[in-house]
């Protein structure tokens, strides 16, 4: 009996061992900075990849919850389109097409990457409150809010990271000012999403966070351009 | 005048007719379904449903508006995409930018305006289909699969990133149609099929979508035949079911086999009751009547007492066969004496006690024969005991053939077959008998140590001393004996030992001169119970004296006489105790081969002769 038991104990050890092992090489590796030692190295498409998986993963669920307004405002939804929207990040100058978004320089782009994610940092959190508190929507829709809200953080960091490695490996320069001061580059009408309603933030998100992602793919393919692209 | 009334007259009717005309037509109506696209998210194009024309010729035009613009923009190129379609180049494409789009159609009578279309290019993506799709019938292992590849469509730049596009495939043998095998291949251009069917030909279709966008077409069909790889399967799959069916049909043989076993190990059976006469298929049915009718032996209780023996006597045949034998190999050899004394109890209707149960007389037996066979060792020692084995012994030869007899009178053995026979014939000896038995009332006080010795051949006479007085000898036995003894020798004329009984009394024959003449035997009833021992004669004869006094022989007194050397025949004289053993031993001189033999008193040859007997 003691037999089995320790035989049986052995068997999960080592499947926590394994799986431990497999989740670090493969899951959650830190990236090493400082190059400490033990840490795993990703390569900068690893890199790419991950945060253009987590932009997809944000713009989907934006797109869901955008669905769901869509369908709460039915009623009136010609005239919510009707009114012009102005998102608070429209200031923030991104190329409205491929040929712009290819003309501009990986610094650039990186910068407007950042801009963008960094102005929906507060937004977000009050989108969330926002829909929290109000009884139409159920815990679903608000905890998506959460979760974009969460995303965008992580994503900002994420694309620190890379923007960090590339600047390590010189592939942009340390023009990048967001990197600096992140607060920088907050636009001056920063509140200006305060008199925005909520569908209309969504809205906005929605658009942005597409943004995000395909600006991220461009730099991706245009940096590293044998993987995937 | 004439002329001038006509010509107005036409004009009217020229005007009414015109203006008759002008009122069947009417404003356009309003277009429909507007619907835009945009195969690679560079460009786009709309498209929209023309209403009635209002019988007109009416245009179309093509609005829209920016979002964060208040400028309104007509359709830059209205051509390119065929009739009733605008198409935005790049330059006019704005992503992530919202169109606001109408539709105008104008006529002479008027104009009608569509109901706007908002979209964004971002999410009206809708690509051409894969291009360059080919399927190659590949093979691993003997195996064979599809490889499917393709191309993305050309206008669609996967390249930069900036469009991004998933795969499906869809896979179908010509024969099965609309079975549709749906495969999702994901952002890969290549992709395997596996799992073909030997001969089979394949449709294959592959369509893409970017991340958030429409489906495109199905691509072109590629065809595909796989070859005929069947045979090699089937064989192998022949073999297997084979060989699973044999493993499986000796299965169930052994199964078939072992069923019974199985069964019986599994559930063993119940142990029906084995009562005899009782029917289990009675007890099954359940008619408890029945059972215990047969149950009942008929007339079990029995009636009368007479058929209690009976069944007391097959109770017997059961299991008496053993003891009987025991009694028979034991008594043959040493206790005769036992028996003897039965016998003779019996006769004097007294001492019952002593050897009312077969079973105690066994043990009594048993021990005689015990200490005899010991006494048997020690005999070169111990010579009296000597002759009370021998005498004893040679009694016992002589009585083999009648001990049956002792147990006549005893019921439980009367049913002995073995002993039925005899039973007649001792019957008739004891008849003969009574007369010669001794009976030795005075010597009951006057067991002392010679007795004692005595009684070692026959502990019973211990055990119930009382009945000593009682006991009798035989002497039909000691006729037998003696007429043997005397037929075998007859020339010597020796005194016989008839036989020793009971420590109490001993039989006597003595053989005066000739055979056939028995002295001791009419004499005994008397009481001249103590034989003497008169002398030897010049033939080595002993000669033996009947006195009516008590003079005892006593088994001392022979050894006492040896000792003295010679004297054998006045020894007898020294033994003062009154006792019948006495006379046993001075009765069997002629076993007294050590003793005697010094003095050449005996004749060896008798000696030889006795035991025979």
């Amino acid at each position: 009996m003691p037999g089995t038991i320790r035989s049986v104990s052995l068997v999960w050890v080592v499947l926590l061992v394994c799986l431990s092992s497999r989740r670090t090489s493969v899951g959650a590796a830190p990236i090493c900075t400082n190059g400490q030692v033990g840490c795993h190295v990703l390569s900068l498409d690893n890199l790419f990849d991950r945060v253009i998986q987590h932009s997809a993963r944000m713009h989907g669920i934006s797109s869901d919850l955008h669905s769901e307004f869509e369908q709460y405002f039915l009623p009136s939804k010609n005239q919510i389109g009707r009114v012009g929207r102005i998102c608070h990040t429209s200031t923030i100058i991104t190329p409205n097409g491929k040929e712009n978004a290819q003309r501009m320089a990986r610094e650039q782009l990186t910068e407007v990457i950042l801009k963008l994610l960094i102005a929906w940092r507060d937004p977000l959190w009050h989108f969330h409150q926002s829909i929290s508190h109000h009884h139409d929507f159920n815990n679903f829709s608000s905890n998506k809010a959460l979760e974009m809200n969460d995303m965008v953080h992580e994503l900002r960091q994420g694309v620190e990271k890379v923007a960090e490695k590339m600047q390590v490996l010189g592939i942009i320069s340390n023009s990048v000012t967001s990197l600096a001061s992140p607060d920088v580059l907050l636009p001056s009408d920063s509140a200006d999403w305060r008199l925005m309603k909520d569908y209309d933030l969504l809205y906005c998100f929605r658009r942005d966070s597409n943004k995000v992602q395909n600006f991220l793919k461009i730099l991706k393919c245009r940096i590293v351009p044998d993987h995937g692209c | 005048m004439m002329k001038s009334v006509m010509e107005v007259l036409l004009l009217l009717m020229l005007f009414f007719t015109a203006h008759a005309k002008e009122k069947s037509y009417s404003p356009p109506e309003k277009t429909t379904q507007t619907r835009c696209r945009s195969p690679e998210k560079e460009t786009f194009t709309c498209w929209w449903e023309p209403g009635s024309d209002g019988g007109l010729p009416t245009t179309y035009a093509l609005y829209y508006r920016k979002e964060n613009s208040e400028t309104v923009y007509e359709c830059p190129d209205y051509h390119t995409a065929g009739e009733n379609s605008c198409f935005f180049n790049k330059n006019d494409t704005s992503i992530w930018v919202n169109y606001n789009i109408s539709v105008v159609a104008t006529n002479a009578l008027g104009r009608a305006f569509s109901d706007p279309v908002d979209i964004d290019v971002v999410y009206i993506v809708e690509p051409n289909p894969p291009e360059k799709l080919t399927v190659v019938v590949m093979e691993d292992k003997g195996w064979p699969f599809l490889l499917v590849s393709w191309e993305p469509p050309h206008k669609a730049d996967t390249r930069s990133g900036w469009i991004t596009l998933i795969y499906e495939l869809r896979v179908r043998l010509e024969e099965e149609e609309d079975d549709w095998e749906m495969h999702h291949a994901g952002q890969q251009k290549m992709f395997n099929i596996f799992s073909l069917r030997s001969g089979g030909e394949y449709l294959v279709e592959v369509r893409c979508k970017p991340d958030h966008g429409f489906w495109s077409e199905w691509s072109s069909t590629s065809y595909v035949k796989v070859p005929d790889y069947f045979h090699r399967e089937k064989s192998m799959w022949i073999l297997v079911a084979v060989f699973s069916a044999l493993i499986f049909l000796i299965l169930t043989w052994l199964l078939h086999m072992n069923s019974h076993s199985l069964k019986h190990c599994i559930l063993p059976p119940v142990p029906g009751p084995k009562i005899k006469g009782f029917d289990n298929k009675l007890l099954k049915n359940g008619n408890s009547d029945e059972i215990f009718s047969a149950l009942v032996v008929p007339n079990f209780p029995p009636a009368s007492a007479s058929k209690y023996e009976e069944m007391l006597v097959e109770y017997l045949e059961v299991y008496v066969p053993e003891e009987p034998e025991l009694m028979l190999e034991e008594s043959k050899d040493l206790l005769d004496g036992c028996l003897k004394s039965e016998n003779s109890r019996s006769d004097s209707d007294s001492g019952r006690g002593s050897c009312n149960s077969h079973t105690l007389l066994m043990d009594k037996c048993g021990e005689t024969k015990e200490e005899e066979r010991q006494t048997n060792r020690e005999s070169s020692l111990m010579e009296t005991q000597g002759w009370k084995e021998e005498a004893i012994n040679h009694d016992t030869s002589g009585k083999v053939k009648t001990w049956p007899s002792v147990y006549s009178p005893l019921p439980q053995y009367g049913s002995n077959p073995l002993d039925k026979q005899s039973s007649l014939e001792t019957a008739k000896q004891h008849s003969l008998s009574t007369s010669s038995f001794l009976i030795q009332p005075g010597t009951k006080d006057a067991l002392g140590p010679s007795y004692t010795d005595f009684c070692l051949s026959n502990k019973e006479n211990h055990l119930h001393p009382q009945t000593l007085a009682h006991r009798a000898l035989q002497t039909r036995s000691d006729v037998n004996i003696s007429n043997i003894g005397c037929k075998r020798s007859p020339a010597t004329e020796y005194v016989e030992v008839q036989r020793v009984n009971k420590e109490d009394m001993v039989l006597l024959q003595p053989v005066v001169s000739r055979c056939g003449h028995i002295e001791g035997c009419p004499n005994l009833p008397k009481g001249e119970d103590y034989s003497k021992l008169k002398g030897v004669d010049c033939d080595n004869r002993l000669l033996l004296q009947r006195e009516g006094t008590g003079e005892d022989v006593c088994p001392c007194v022979d050894q006492e006489t040896n000792r003295e050397g010679g004297n054998c025949y006045t020894s007898s004289t020294v033994s003062t105790t009154q006792k019948p053993t006495a006379c046993m031993y001075t009765a069997m001189p002629l076993q007294e081969e050590t003793a005697l033999s010094l003095n050449g008193y005996v004749d060896t040859a008798t000696m030889g002769n006795l035991p025979s007997c």
